[in-house]
């Protein structure tokens, strides 16, 4: 198997081609409705990625707001490239050894699918070659580019597809290796290790979403198969497990199909009249709805299209998303002996109409719009007729259960196309040397320096370098913070939080976890209290004081120490007089129940031992 | 690998290689590039040569002395051609002519200078705008190939003849494709020149060039050919975006419409009300002002006398430039402040240009609202030393009206005459406070 990765990380520099911020943002302003149609490319042929989106015949409604300008909007061009981005894109082409091109040409990447509102996506080439070492193996680096982030979509329906204009824009370094990544492990292993050299920039976005890996794999007899967007690194291994396992199984049913002599017919037939009798079931309501049914034969196919029961993966759930990529809700299918559609009979009516034997498979498709339900049905013939031939190559959607799902073809060199709207930008060997000057500790250095002036275990070292809290982690020990609080914040207390229903994710500054810490050190509450207090901060609490007073923190008094200790020895002490001092222990517990969080553990402790013996040196009745 | 050729230089003959020449280099670096030889950007340093590497990208190599080459072969293949082409067939209707002038609406990106260049005839147009095909026959008509900026007055008179011709065709409306920067221009000339039309001339462009997928050139020319269809007007009017959404267009009389923004899709608006009417993806709203269609036959109402000028007044601009200005001219349109103010210091010129036969002519660059020579005494002064105001005109739309005036009479006063007399509904006569009069 062969394996390579994409990183694209958000780069918290502003956006790349205009004054906007690179936040997203929730505050809603103006709403326009667009359409994209694919244009051609600059050799006049038009890409297949982008000429089957633009098929589709969407619109696109897109919503702007504080992150967002005119140039975001497509109503203004872009303005010069931001050179802070470039720089970052730089320095990683420094420290990966690769070769910066000597003049940058902006180019425009053909995506119709509504997520640039111009239709293309602004990518320019920033350097080619280089190396990494990731655990004693050396990978090939292929390119690092910079590129526009996509609009964010926030929902939509067959017809109109809703955008977000705040993360357009945000300038995004591309980083791909070669194919010398051999296994989902690795792949993930590599993945960090890249995450955390452009975190070393200091100049990323952080959360969720802001870092994105695409996967490239293909196995021996395969097909290159793009993975596209992952979000969660903790996956990474799962794709690539399953999509070998996925390769695998398409192989084997080439060698079965070619086996039988099976092949596409792709002839459509209505089978309208075979069905009149379903009443539930989307089949029945797209027919009582006026539309139609028809139907595809795939002689020799028979029982492929659901097997095997041991694994997710299925010849018919492959053809179901290239249907449903044409537009349609999905198939039915003739192994699907338990579905709704064929109960009654229907499925013999249907195989009698349809003139099939026993090795012979169907598929249905039925929708109100014939040219939808034929055009579903030429893509499902299409992917049918490539499983004979094995893996077809294509762009997939992650899942999150570690699955994917067919997005689009693969694209094509021929969605790249000039943006003569940017001048070409020289690389000066001045502005090179300048950022060579001023290289960033690499994560190896990092953690090296870690574990030396902090004495901090190597495992919370990786985590703090590789988890991306260096950054958080240098700054709050500078401000003076212990760093083994501020570790035990960043990589326990922190991710521990519960996050929020619904609103944005518990994003903290880091002076608001600056404060958090001074008010521990200077006794405001104990430390046993921050998760509390951070549950409270990330409930909305805007102060560290406030959030400390809401979860019922703040500091016991000496006083107040005094009388709940009292208290409890007092209604105990029957149990203070059999036992002793050894009753210590179940009292501790009654007393932590009131005051646990709001005094030092051993603060409480001393006092319950002094109350102790205060009670037992008293002269018994 | 070996340099090929014997030049010291490869830049010298990098530089020379033809277009789409498929090349390796090895840099001084030691890393290899291999791509197709592009021409350089105009704005490229030197010695960059601009290669499109096989994945598409572009980059430019410096190529020092030490840079060794190779030729490779043909281009690579293309992908997979995928021609989209509108279905079914033209639904009917009557037949309408394309007047093509250029400007982004008919140009495409040039890939091998990088820059814009125009649309090559009938074919490549419709092959763009296939949209153009669907509501029955387009004839299309070639007239001028230039950006806006270089449009003349004498094209003006050229359009409008071709306007007339077209009709005298039979065309049911005539759809004119223009540059954005002086459409607002030639909107007001042929409002001038053109009488008794018997249908729509709608003049159209696009604010993004048609190569990008996201262009207004499409949905904008779609709009205009629907208006072209429209019995309902005879009257020279510009179709373009109402907002930022494709599926809203705005129709503007010829006179009223002024190009406000430099960059939106949005950028022409009606000045002093709201647009003549509007189109969706449904139907076409007209408002109550549109005129009616002529009987016809269209004619052409030449000719213009270009002796004519437009001079924004700006605080500073001294008399005695203004006064050299006026020389040779037989009338000048005053951009105003205001309600139609200059310095004093320019009465002294006015006053001599006016006694000698030059008409004098006032409009606000305000843009929105009327002139009026009695609210200060600068107007009034102003207006006792010959200057006509010309109540709620466009400076431009103004300026076009002088020249087809100066060529329509001799006598100043004639000339000062239709200036002011309605012609094409180019007075508004009143404007109200934001509810549609």
């Amino acid at each position: 198997m062969k394996v390579g990765l994409e990183v694209h990380q958000q780069i918290a520099t502003g956006k790349l081609f205009c004054a906007c911020p690179s936040e997203l943002v929730e505050e809603e302003g103006a709403t326009f409705v667009r359409r994209l149609r694919s244009a051609s490319g600059e050799d006049r042929y038009v890409d297949a990625a982008a000429a089957f989106q633009a098929s589709r015949g969407l619109s696109y409604r897109y919503t702007d707001g504080p992150s967002s300008c005119l140039v975001e909007c497509d109503e203004e061009p872009p303005r010069p490239l931001n050179e802070t981005a470039l720089d970052v894109a730089l320095t990683m082409a420094l420290l990966l050894e690769s070769r910066p091109v000597d003049e940058i040409e902006v180019m425009r990447k053909i995506v119709v699918d509504g997520s640039n509102t111009s239709g293309f996506q602004r990518t320019a080439l920033i350097a080619v070659g280089g190396r990494l070492e990731v655990g004693g193996t050396t990978h090939e680096i292929l390119s690092i580019c910079l590129e526009e982030d996509a609009a964010r979509k926030v929902g939509g329906d067959r017809s109109e597809v809703a955008f977000r204009l705040d993360r357009l824009g945000i300038p995004l370094v591309e980083i791909a290796t070669g194919p010398t990544i051999t296994s989902g492990a690795e792949a993930r292993e590599v993945a960090l290790e890249i995450g955390a050299l452009l975190r070393s920039t200091r100049r990323v976005r952080r959360g969720i979403g802001t870092i994105r890996e695409d996967l490239n794999v293909s196995i021996e007899g395969g097909h290159r198969i793009e993975i596209k967007g992952v979000q969660e690194l903790r996956l990474l291994g799962e794709y690539v497990a399953r999509e070998e396992r996925r390769q695998q199984l398409l192989l084997g049913w080439r060698e079965e199909l070619r086996a039988r002599g099976a092949r596409v017919d792709p002839t459509v037939i209505d089978v309208g009249a075979e069905l009149t009798g379903a009443t539930q079931g989307p089949v029945a309501s797209a027919l009582h709805g006026g539309g139609v049914a028809l139907a595809l034969r795939l002689p020799g196919f028979a029982g492929l299209l659901s097997t095997p029961a041991s694994t997710d993966e299925r010849l018919g759930r492959e053809l179901a998303d290239h249907a449903r990529a044409a537009g349609v809700g999905g198939i039915v299918h003739s192994d699907e002996t338990t579905a709704a559609a064929l109960a009654g009979g229907v499925a013999d009516r249907l195989r009698d109409a349809l003139k099939l034997d026993a090795h012979d498979a169907f598929v249905l498709v039925a929708d109100r719009s014939e040219a939808k339900v034929r055009r579903a049905l030429a893509a499902v013939a299409k992917r049918a007729q490539a499983a004979l031939e094995g893996v077809p190559g294509e762009t997939r959607d992650p899942l999150p259960d570690g699955r994917s799902r067919y997005s689009r073809p693969l694209p094509g060199r021929d969605r790249l196309y000039p943006e003569t709207d940017v001048p070409p930008i020289p690389v000066s060997p001045e502005r090179l040397a300048r950022l060579r000057a001023s290289l960033p500790e690499r994560p190896a250095a990092s953690r090296a320096r870690l574990a030396r002036e902090h004495g901090l275990a190597p495992e919370l070292v990786r985590q703090i370098v590789y988890g991306g809290e260096l950054d958080r982690f240098d700054e709050l020990v500078e401000r003076g913070r212990s760093a083994g609080a501020v570790a035990r914040l960043l990589i326990q207390e922190l991710p521990a939080v519960p996050p929020r229903p619904d609103g944005p994710p518990f994003e903290p500054s880091v002076e608001l976890l600056d404060g958090l810490l001074r008010a521990t050190e200077s006794g405001a509450f104990s430390k046993e209290g921050i998760p509390a207090v951070l549950a409270e901060l990330a409930a909305g609490r805007t102060t560290v004081d406030d959030a400390v007073h809401r979860a019922g923190l703040h500091r016991a008094g000496a006083d107040e120490l005094a009388r709940v200790v009292e208290q409890v020895v007092g209604q105990q002490i029957e149990l203070v007089r059999q036992r002793g001092e050894a009753a210590f222990s179940p009292l501790m517990g009654d007393v932590m129940r009131q005051l646990r969080g709001r005094r030092d553990g051993r603060e409480i402790a001393d006092e319950l031992r002094r109350a102790i013996a205060r009670r037992l040196a008293e002269p018994s009745h | 690998m070996t340099s090929e050729g014997t030049s010291p230089d490869p830049w010298e003959v990098l530089r020379t290689l033809p277009l789409g020449q498929r090349v390796e280099l090895t840099d001084e670096q030691g890393t290899t590039w291999s791509g197709t030889v592009l021409p350089s950007h105009e704005l490229s340093g030197p010695r960059v040569l601009t290669l499109k590497l096989e994945t598409g990208y572009n980059v430019g190599i410096r190529i020092g002395p030490q840079v060794r080459y190779r030729r490779l072969g043909g281009p690579p293949a293309p992908a997979e051609v995928v021609t989209a082409r509108p279905s079914g067939p033209p639904t009917g209707a009557g037949a309408i002519e394309l007047l093509t002038t250029g400007g982004t609406i008919a140009s495409r990106v040039d890939y091998e200078t990088g820059g814009v260049r125009p649309i090559a005839g009938q074919d490549e147009l419709l092959d763009f705008y296939p949209e153009l095909r669907a509501e029955g026959t387009v004839r299309i008509t070639p007239v001028l190939d230039v950006l806006s900026e270089n449009l003349t007055p004498p094209d003006w008179l050229t359009l409008a003849g071709k306007a007339v011709e077209a009709f005298g065709r039979g065309a049911q409306g005539v759809v004119i494709t223009h540059g954005t920067d002086t459409m607002g221009f030639t909107s007001a000339a042929l409002s001038f020149l053109l009488v008794d039309l018997p249908g729509p001339v709608v003049l159209v462009g696009a604010q993004r060039s048609p190569d990008r997928p996201s262009s207004d050139g499409p949905s904008n020319l779609h709009a205009a050919a629907r208006l072209a269809r429209d019995r309902r007007i005879g009257e020279v009017v510009v179709v373009m975006h109402e907002g930022l959404s494709d599926d809203r267009f705005a129709v503007h009389r010829g006179t009223w419409v002024r190009k406000m923004h430099s960059t939106r899709r949005d950028a022409f608006v009606s000045r002093n009300g709201p647009p003549l009417g509007s189109i969706d993806a449904n139907e076409i709203h007209l408002g109550p002002w549109v005129r009616p269609p002529a009987s016809g036959p269209a004619r052409l109402d030449g000719p213009l006398d270009a002796r004519g000028a437009l001079l924004s007044f700006y605080p500073g601009l001294p008399a005695s430039r203004a006064r050299q200005f006026a020389e040779g001219h037989r009338g000048i349109v005053l951009a105003g402040t205001g309600l139609g103010h200059v310095a004093t210091e320019h009465l002294g010129w006015i006053r001599e240009a006016t006694a000698r036969g030059v008409v004098v002519a006032m409009t606000t660059q305000c843009l929105e609202g009327i002139v009026d020579p009695f609210v200060y005494a600068t107007g009034r002064e102003l207006l006792r030393a010959g200057v006509t105001y010309l109540d709620d005109l466009l400076p431009e739309t103004a300026y076009v009206k002088l020249l087809w005036a100066l060529g329509h009479a001799s006598s100043p006063d004639a000339v000062r005459e239709l200036l002011l007399r309605d012609r094409a509904g180019e007075f508004l006569r009143r404007r109200t406070a934001g509810v549609p009069p």
